[in-house]
């Protein structure tokens, strides 16, 4: 019979066994996260080259935190360059009653120099180079949204109100689709100029588009090398294509991650399914050699019949897959209109590669180990060679699979990181799961029967139930730190803060309109005011010297005070009473950053004035407070030649408050509201957390495979301590409450370890990154064992219908 | 059957087939006997003759299609399968050609199992008479895996005899011993037939170890040979008047 026949007939005749069915479904579900991940990474990779040279909507960026002086402008047109401005800055921005935080660019006429803006009047799509008239205003598709808005209202920023032409569909410089942080809101500059929305303090982000000759931009960016102000920084193309992709980067590897876990329990599962089914062939094997077939001939055969598989699971795990990446990139697009480019069908060959690498490498070494199946073994089993792998040769095609991650992360530290860092963690729950059955094994001495019968399957199996526990545990506790974790860790986080922390901030204060704004914002309910002087110096010198961290040179905010503000701990020296002259209190962090301690001497530059202060006490800042808070904290006497302004922080929490009126009536004052902008990175974190719940998703299942083929490869073990019990008087109730003893035990190990693996992770994030206690909720536990006991205890009673069913004649009828 | 020696097993004219892809294929037919309490009989025949599914039908692990059989007096075709187990609990043990122990419990608890199967008071202490008895009181805690195969099939021996069963079935008990070690073991089965009254059904290919039984039915192409050519009525009589083969 040739191979080819061979195969065919060994697939139709062996087809339905447990473990070639689990062994297509742990190819699929590799195939499947593959795919999902690939397929996804590679719609956003296009989305951006779509974009690559129109990533700046120029060719040459000059960015800066303050406004880029004209003789920029005049410089780059006597080279014969076009240029534009933007002016960007986060605000709330007020349509009808609804109010939403929003990201305003303000452009230019001339804007976007390279690439076109795409417009949508409700009805028709247009592109090309145009911006905002003066008075109106476009918004995306989200703001839109979020603030109910039609074409034809009219919206409110700053003193302006402005009239809602058109839908702004698409932008150049805002690469990679939708994913950014607020809605967004174009406007045009002149317009953004006398919005008053432009104080110090009001974080706007300035930048000088340029587009022309090479040559010319050339000559400009040698001009602008002499001529650079502080706190400017010129971005090319490249780099903001570099900028832009970052994002998606860590999303992208972050989801990388996920199917990388997928992919490693996939593989366990595969090779515990291939083992099984070798095993299982033993005695075919040695027949068809006793009829004449060749080793090679059978090799072949068994080949093929992967083979098929391996094609049956691509085809099956792609269109998984896809149907996943589709999800996922809604999840992060928030909606259609953030469409990426079509899927592309490579990233599924591209998966279907790897799935036949990792079937080479962890399904053929068990088939291959066939080969030396002796043919006495007809005559006599004992002559048979133990199955297994031996040698080093089945060691190349695992070193191939693994070479997965690399290929897949695009980063061969990254890759040994997850890959050591899984181990790690699969070591530390395979460790933990071996005590925890080591335990039961004690439990069951003192055990009755149907205990005694379920402990002990767990023990006869234990080198199974720890593979089973840890592949279980592992899917587990990613899904609840997404799930459950992140959602209280959020919740915990905001519950943490002081209950008058400041949720609002007013930036752009006036010093002669500091009392009736304070007086202002206390009549409409405000708590905890304060309200803080502002300035902007350079720092120029420590101790006369240039500052030790260049990057802490140059612009910063500082504030002055005569007594310590509220939330801040002096750690180190004294702070500067009112009457103090010449002195300076750093916060912890800022000192430490900078590499200053107590006595050293800090210079500034303001104007021209220069001034230095002596560093007199170190603070500890309770960021969390939501106070106004300053690195940099000098002596009173500094608002007398620094020209400043002032900077408030309050609490409104549920309180109505009219603070359009406040608006209306100081119309220069910009009211952020942060308990906005949390609300906002929540989402931010709840999208990405969707998504890559997607992808954990398919490392549970894996994990329910690797469980799936541990049972079936224990099935005949099963059976016969089945059939010796009921032999020995066992009835079915008995048989069926020791599988049952047997399967909760370990689900509740899993359980037991995924959800303390995962408090105890969120509990780390919590001190470490957030700075309060987390306190793991119940529901934690009682998810993670109820998912636990589902899984476990269906699939192993799934598994193990068959159990049940077997007679207990088989007794007599088994050698074993 | 004597008022002071019941039967504890009999079987009439029982049949078992199974159905194959060329039709019905008869295993067993007409098969009649009968064994009292604390007699022993050995089942000897070829391989595929049929003895070891006699011995499943006559221990309750399968029914017969034809026929009765009587298991310390309970009609073992008007049971269930959960019933038949219960009564096995009480009056049946088992000795396996490969001994069949749960490699992952120490002798003490394999003895222990089915004593706690069986629903017994005092189960530990039971074992540990048990296993004393066969000389294994040395070796209680220690796993199947440390034990030789004499030992192992001590352990089983315990374990069977340990609830105190009306009668035991062993399925070439020394099937997988070296011949000094089955001599030791037969002995003991033996032992045991005299000390607890147990009966003692045995199936073997060993014509030796089946001479030492009272009594010895040889079974070829499923059916029990009549050495006197008699119908199985006039055997079945033979039989329950107490007549040795």
């Amino acid at each position: 019979m040739n191979p080819f026949a061979l195969s065919a007939r060994l697939l139709l005749r062996q087809g339905r066994s447990g473990a070639l069915m689990i062994l297509a479904v742990g190819l699929i579900v590799a195939t499947a996260a593959l795919v999902a991940v690939g397929s996804f990474t590679d719609r956003v990779g296009r989305a951006l080259e779509r974009q690559a040279g129109e990533a700046l909507a120029a060719d040459l960026v000059i960015a800066a935190g303050e406004r880029i002086p004209a003789r920029f402008f005049e410089h780059a047109e006597s080279l014969g360059l076009e240029t534009a401005e933007v002016i960007s800055v986060s605000t709330a921005l007020f349509v009808g009653e609804e109010s939403q935080l929003v990201d305003v660019k303000a452009v230019s006429a001339g804007y976007p120099l390279r690439g076109q803006v795409t417009l949508s009047d409700g009805a028709v799509e247009r592109s090309g180079r145009e911006v905002p008239a003066r008075g109106t205003a476009w918004m995306d598709p989200r703001a839109q949204r979020a603030l109910d808005a039609a074409i034809g209202d009219s919206a409110e920023l700053g003193v302006l109100e402005l009239a809602i032409t058109d839908i702004l569909v698409f932008e150049p410089d805002r690469a990679g689709g939708g994913f950014g942080f607020a809605p967004r809101l174009m406007v045009n500059l002149e317009d953004l100029l006398v919005s008053e929305l432009l104080g110090p303090g009001a974080r706007a982000r300035y930048r000088l588009l340029l587009a022309g000759e090479e040559r010319a931009l050339r000559d400009f960016r040698q001009w602008f090398g002499q001529e650079r102000e502080d706190g400017q920084r010129l971005i090319t193309a490249a780099q903001a294509e570099d900028q832009t992709g970052l994002a998606l980067t860590q999303a992208r590897r972050f989801l990388g991650v996920a199917a990388l876990t997928a992919v490693i329990l996939a593989a366990v599962a595969i090779l515990l399914s291939a083992l099984r089914f070798a095993t299982a062939q033993r005695d075919l094997v040695a027949l068809l050699k006793t009829f004449g077939a060749s080793s090679g001939r059978i090799m072949a055969a068994l080949s093929l019949l992967l083979l098929y598989l391996v094609g049956a699971s691509i085809l099956i795990g792609g269109a998984l897959g896809w149907g996943a990446q589709e999800m996922i990139a809604r999840i992060l697009a928030e909606g259609p209109e953030t469409l990426l480019p079509p899927a592309h069908a490579w990233p599924v060959l591209n998966a279907g590669l790897f799935t036949l690498l990792l079937a080479a490498g962890f399904a053929l070494p068990p088939l291959m180990s066939l080969r030396r199946v002796p043919t006495m073994r007809i005559l006599n089993r004992s002559l048979d060679t133990r199955p297994g792998l031996s040698g080093l040769l089945w060691l190349l095609p695992v070193l191939g699979a693994l070479s997965i991650p690399v290929v897949q992360l695009g980063d061969v530290r990254l890759a040994l990181i997850v890959l050591g860092g899984s181990a790690v963690l699969a070591g530390l729950l395979a460790l933990s799961g071996w005590l925890a059955l080591l335990v039961t094994g004690r439990l069951a001495r003192n055990a009755k029967a149907a205990w005694r019968f379920g402990l002990a399957g767990l023990q006869r199996r234990r080198g199974g139930g720890v593979v089973q526990i840890t592949a279980l545990g592992l899917g587990l506790m990613a899904l609840l730190l997404l799930v459950v974790v992140r959602a209280e860790l959020l919740e915990q986080w905001r519950g943490s803060l002081p209950p008058d922390a400041a949720d609002h901030f007013v930036i752009n204060i006036q010093p002669d309109q500091v009392e009736s704004v304070g007086r202002r914002l206390r009549a409409e309910g405000a708590g905890n005011l304060q309200l803080r002087p502002m300035a902007n110096a350079n720092l120029v010198a420590v101790n006369d010297g240039p500052p030790p961290d260049h990057r802490m040179a140059g612009q910063v905010n500082v504030s002055w005070s005569g007594e310590l503000p509220p939330a801040n701990d002096i750690v180190a020296g004294a702070f500067h009473g009112p009457e103090g002259r010449g002195e300076v209190s750093l916060s912890l962090m800022w000192a430490e950053n900078l590499g200053v301690v107590l006595g050293d001497r800090l210079s500034f530059e303001s104007g021209a004035r220069r001034f230095e202060a002596e560093v007199t006490s170190i603070r500890e800042v309770d960021w969390n407070s939501f106070n106004v808070n300053f690195f940099i904290l000098l002596t009173p006497e500094a608002g007398e030649f620094l020209p400043h302004q002032y900077i408030a922080s309050f609490h409104l929490g549920e309180t109505v408050a009219d603070l359009r009126g406040v608006t209306r009536e100081f119309p220069n004052l910009s009211i952020i509201d942060v308990a906005a902008i949390i609300e906002r990175v929540g989402e931010i974190i709840d999208q990405v957390s969707r998504a890559a719940q997607v992808v954990f998703a398919f490392t549970l299942l894996a994990g329910l495979v690797v469980l799936l083929a541990a049972l079936e490869a224990t099935r005949d073990e099963r059976r016969q301590e089945s059939a010796l019990i009921r032999t020995l008087g066992a009835d079915n109730a008995m048989v069926r409450r020791g599988l049952l003893i047997e399967y909760s035990v370990m689900a509740m190990i899993a359980a037991l370890l995924a959800t303390l693996g995962s408090a105890l992770t969120g509990w780390l994030l919590a001190a470490e990154l957030f700075e309060f206690a987390y306190r793991p909720s119940p529901v934690l536990f009682i998810l993670g064992f109820v998912v636990a006991a589902i899984l476990v205890v269906g699939s192993g009673w799934a598994g193990n219908r068959s159990v049940l069913a077997t007679p207990p004649v088989r007794i007599l009828r088994t050698g074993g | 059957m004597s008022a002071s020696n019941p039967s504890i097993l009999q079987c009439r004219n029982v049949g078992f087939s199974v159905q194959a892809p060329g039709g019905e294929l008869h295993i067993l037919n007409d098969i009649s006997l009968n064994l009292n309490a604390g007699e022993t009989l050995a089942i000897v025949g070829a391989s595929g003759s049929g003895k070891t599914t006699l011995l499943g039908l006559l221990a309750g692990l399968e029914q017969p299609t034809h026929g009765d059989i009587w298991l310390a007096n309970s009609r073992l075709n008007q049971l269930d399968e959960n019933e038949r187990a219960r009564l096995r609990r009480r009056q049946v043990g088992f000795v396996f050609q490969s001994f069949h122990l749960l490699p992952s419990l120490t002798a003490l608890e394999n003895v222990m199992l089915a004593l706690e199967i069986a629903g017994m008071e005092q189960p530990r202490q039971r074992a540990e008479q048990a296993l004393e008895q066969v000389g294994l009181a040395h070796r209680m805690q220690h796993y199947p895996r440390q034990m030789s195969g004499g030992e192992q099939q001590r352990v089983a021996i315990a374990r069977a005899f340990s609830g105190r069963p009306a009668i035991l079935f062993a399925d070439e008990p020394t099937g997988n011993l070296d011949r000094h070690t089955g001599q030791a073991i037969a002995d003991l089965l033996f032992r045991i037939n005299r000390e607890h009254h147990t009966a003692l059904v045995l199936v073997t290919h060993d014509l030796s170890l089946a001479r030492r039984c009272g009594r010895m039915e040889q079974i070829e192409d499923g059916r029990l040979l009549d050495h006197n050519t008699q119908t199985s009525e006039q055997r079945l009589k033979l039989v329950e008047g107490g007549q040795q083969s």
